[in-house]
């Protein structure tokens, strides 16, 4: 094993799912950075164009897709157009989701179910389709964004929280039934990040309020969450599987 | 891929196995290193390896259960290198003991070496984290910290307390932004279980974890590189486990 290529995406072809803006254009940039073709995905089509310019101008390969994660035969589709552009899929970052900051009572049926289809079908329909290239390579990397709300939930949104914590279950289920093929399966858990979503919903007042609660002070930037992801979907990440890792400030501790 | 350009780190215990790689791999990366350990030897060895490399080095050689040791390694480690911008506490052994067999000498040293030697170090390099408002604390526990072992209840409770150590620095040093992180390896092929398993249990033992083997010493210095450098610098109090899918635990 070389200590110096380990961290190399170069030949590897990574899809991140709502790759169109926030933390997950940051992963797809910085995969790409680091030697990866991408397969930019996201329901914002001119958000995904303007990620998959970016790559391309970084010199990497695209396949772009805005199809919606909670169709589960759309990502079938996906996976088997996107293995015929780019050859493979090796990378799987299961980042698409959806914050809705609402108390139980205010939470309707639909709002649940959008939810749940987002991010805890969307991630298991698009782990199915993706594994099977992947078993017969024997090798790969699942990481699934979960949340610091996923780990010990909030005053609010409890969908989203159980969503995020439903990921974690998934990440550990998943590393135990996938290991036999050498594919590796674990969890980023972000904290506060300064993206456009909190910035719209709760404002710039509330989140310097917020960042003061935090032991480090602050919020990250999208950039210091991909830093794990691209750590997780490396090949110096090799013997770790069934884990998370947690870029919060210190604002989660949990129980290890 | 992350730069350690500029930064000095103290791995307590580098002489061989898991501390050697974490000093070669920070080296490669661009970090002056301070080799520690307790014996004089082997710590020469990595840093040899470590000069070749082209980077600076201190050795030190010390018993880190030793506090006035300690203390005397980390201020020459400072005024020799300039600063010490990354503690690694990784100075350790293993003991495969049942409770009945162990002895007040065998807990006294485990917690000694393990604890003691930890925080001591840490203590001695806080102070210049504190002032340069930057600083990097790994601390190097153990699968058996998470989950404890049919055998060495003394080493699996002295890494457990390493990892309270984690949770509580990461609190008491955030506002100085020093970041403090444990790394939990699993199953590797360094001496400790070289030396204790024969070739049959090593590979019966690999067979039950999920991606069926112990690791390189490199494989844990990667999360060890990963959590010293800057791209880590929103994370604080976690744990990183390589452990091929052995210890999944509650997060």
């Amino acid at each position: 094993m070389m200590s110096d290529t380990a961290s190399s995406m170069a030949g590897k072809v990574a899809w991140i799912t709502g790759s169109g803006r926030g933390m997950g254009q940051a992963h797809a940039i910085l995969l790409a950075e680091r030697g990866a073709d991408i397969v930019v995905h996201d329901v914002l089509v001119d958000e995904a164009k303007a990620t998959a310019a970016r790559i391309e101008a970084l010199g990497r390969r695209v396949f772009l897709s805005h199809a919606d994660v909670a169709n589960a035969t759309a990502m079938h589709d996906l996976v088997a157009q996107a293995s015929r552009a780019l050859g493979k899929i090796d990378v799987l970052v299961n980042n698409a989701g959806v914050g809705q900051h609402r108390s139980i009572e205010e939470i309707t049926v639909e709002d649940f179910e959008r939810m749940f289809s987002i991010h805890v079908k969307g991630s298991f329909f698009c782990g199915q389709a993706v594994m099977t290239g992947m078993k017969k390579q024997q090798s790969g990397k699942i990481i699934n964004i979960s949340s610091i709300w996923g780990m010990n939930g909030a005053d609010t949104a409890s969908h989203y929280c159980a969503a995020k914590t439903a990921l974690l279950g998934l990440t550990k289920a998943w590393a135990k039934e996938l290991a036999p093929w050498n594919i590796h399966v674990n969890a980023v858990c972000p904290g506060g990040v300064i993206t456009e979503m909190p910035i719209k919903v709760q404002g710039w007042d509330k989140i310097r309020a917020k960042e003061k609660k935090v032991p480090l002070g602050r919020w990250a930037q999208p950039e210091e969450v991909s830093y794990a992801v691209a750590f997780l979907a490396s090949g110096e990440s090799d013997f770790i599987t069934g884990q998370a890792i947690s870029p919060n400030g210190g604002e989660t501790i949990v129980g290890f | 891929m992350s730069t350690l350009a500029g930064k000095v780190a103290l791995i307590t215990g580098s002489g061989d196995g898991m501390g050697r790689a974490h000093a070669i791999l920070m080296a490669e990366r661009g970090a002056d290193i301070v080799v520690h350990d307790i014996k004089a030897q082997p710590a020469e060895q990595t840093a040899a390896a470590v000069r070749k490399l082209g980077r600076r080095v201190h050795v030190a050689v010390c018993d880190v259960a030793d506090v006035a040791a300690v203390r005397r390694m980390a201020a020459e480690a400072a005024s020799v290198m300039g600063r010490v911008d990354i503690l690694v506490n990784n100075a350790g052994y293993g003991q495969r003991s049942e409770t009945q067999a162990i002895t007040e000498e065998d807990f006294d040293r485990m917690f000694a070496v393990h604890v003691k030697g930890s925080f001591f170090a840490a203590q001695a390099v806080i102070a210049g984290m504190k002032e340069r408002r930057y600083g990097k604390i790994v601390n190097i526990s153990s699968m058996w910290g998470m989950t404890g072992a049919p055998v060495a209840p003394h080493y699996c409770a002295a890494k457990a307390a390493l990892l309270g150590f984690t949770k509580a620095w990461a609190k008491e040093l955030a506002p100085w932004n020093i970041h403090v992180n444990a790394v939990a390896p699993g199953g590797v092929k360094s001496g400790g279980p070289i030396k204790l398993d024969s070739a049959e249990t090593l590979k019966a033992k690999e067979a039950r974890v999920p991606l069926k083997r112990y690791c390189e010493p490199v494989e844990i210095a990667y999360a060890v590189a990963y959590l010293a450098s800057p791209e880590a610098d929103f994370v604080t109090g976690q744990v990183i486990s390589p452990n091929g899918g052995e210890v999944i635990v509650g997060y």
